[in-house]
């Protein structure tokens, strides 16, 4: 597998390591118990279209968020993390 | 209180053995080069400033720094990519060290002196490409890594900073690689294994390429 990194271009696996699912929202301060669980424990086990986290750490140390077909294993897109960057901040 | 002496030394005083490795009897075909004594400076933009980063440093270096994996060859220093929004300082003879830097860029910027933090290879001759090709996954040919291309990648599962060189007044390419200098034996021992058999040249040099 290679992912084009939207900083370095296209890259093998071995310079990125996976964080995990890019779905899940941290919720508000004085949320419930239970948006707290599903949020720290609770994941979707997605075959087709999914959004994760990687990062380069291999090359340009950004934070990326991949759009993957876990079927396929096609990755439809590649774009900076929230934060990658100082000029990419909320991106 | 006992008094410290604190002496600067390469991190390959022990591993680099100058002179010839590998296979004799012909040409060498890669020449190892460490060069020694370098002031080098992380500069990274400080949230929201990128802009303002890159206005201080061309005021400083005349020109702007690399916004993409390039090297930018300026008359006493280089710039090099090294993240969005981020780049390295490489120079000499303290022109361009922390200290001078400092004042005019850390408004914008967050700095750091790794100058004593990394160890600085050259590779060139005419099996310089074939030798990294072993240790590379960047693509290295002329036309798709020019004099001047940079990269921030992984050899040997080490992170490295590699860029392109001029080339050599033979007309030989040049290689430069940064990599962290507690990591600098062990990839050292990876690449002399990379390179032996098309014969080697060591050097060490208190100049740049």
């Amino acid at each position: 597998m290679r992912i084009v990194c939207p900083f370095c271009g296209e890259r093998e696996l071995g310079e990125f390591t996976y964080l995990g699912d890019a779905k899940p929202v941290r919720p508000v301060a004085g949320a419930s118990e239970d948006e707290v669980f599903d949020y720290v424990y609770l994941r979707d086990n997605v075959a087709g279209a999914t959004s994760e986290y990687w990062y380069h750490g291999g090359g340009c140390r950004a934070w990326l968020k991949v759009s993957r077909n876990t079927l396929t294993h096609e990755i439809s897109a590649v774009e900076p993390a929230a934060g990658a960057g100082a000029a990419k901040v909320g991106a | 209180m006992v008094d410290f002496s604190w002496t600067p030394r390469s991190p390959l005083e022990k591993a680099l053995v100058t002179g010839a490795h590998g296979a004799r009897g012909i040409e060498a075909g890669v020449s190892l080069t460490e060069i020694r004594n370098f002031d080098l400076v992380q500069v990274m933009a400080r949230r929201g400033k990128a802009a303002d980063m890159a206005k201080a440093a061309k005021a400083c270096f005349g020109v702007a720094p690399p916004d993409a994996p390039k090297a930018l060859q300026t008359p006493d220093a280089t710039l090099i990519w090294s993240g969005p929004d981020q780049f390295f300082v490489l120079s000499k003879g303290g022109k361009h060290a922390m200290d001078t830097l400092a004042p005019a860029l850390s408004g914008s910027a967050s700095l750091s002196d790794q100058s004593h933090a990394r160890a600085l290879i050259s590779v060139s001759g005419i099996q310089a490409r074939a030798m990294l090709a072993k240790l590379s996954s960047i693509d290295l040919h002329a036309a798709s890594f020019p004099i001047g291309a940079a990269a921030a990648t992984s050899m040997d599962h080490t992170s490295v900073t590699l860029w392109r060189g001029a080339d050599r007044e033979d007309g030989l390419p040049a290689f430069n690689l940064l990599m962290f200098a507690t990591f600098a034996e062990s990839l050292w021992h990876t690449m002399l294994d990379s390179a032996g058999e098309y014969g080697v040249t060591i050097s060490h040099s208190e100049d740049f390429a």
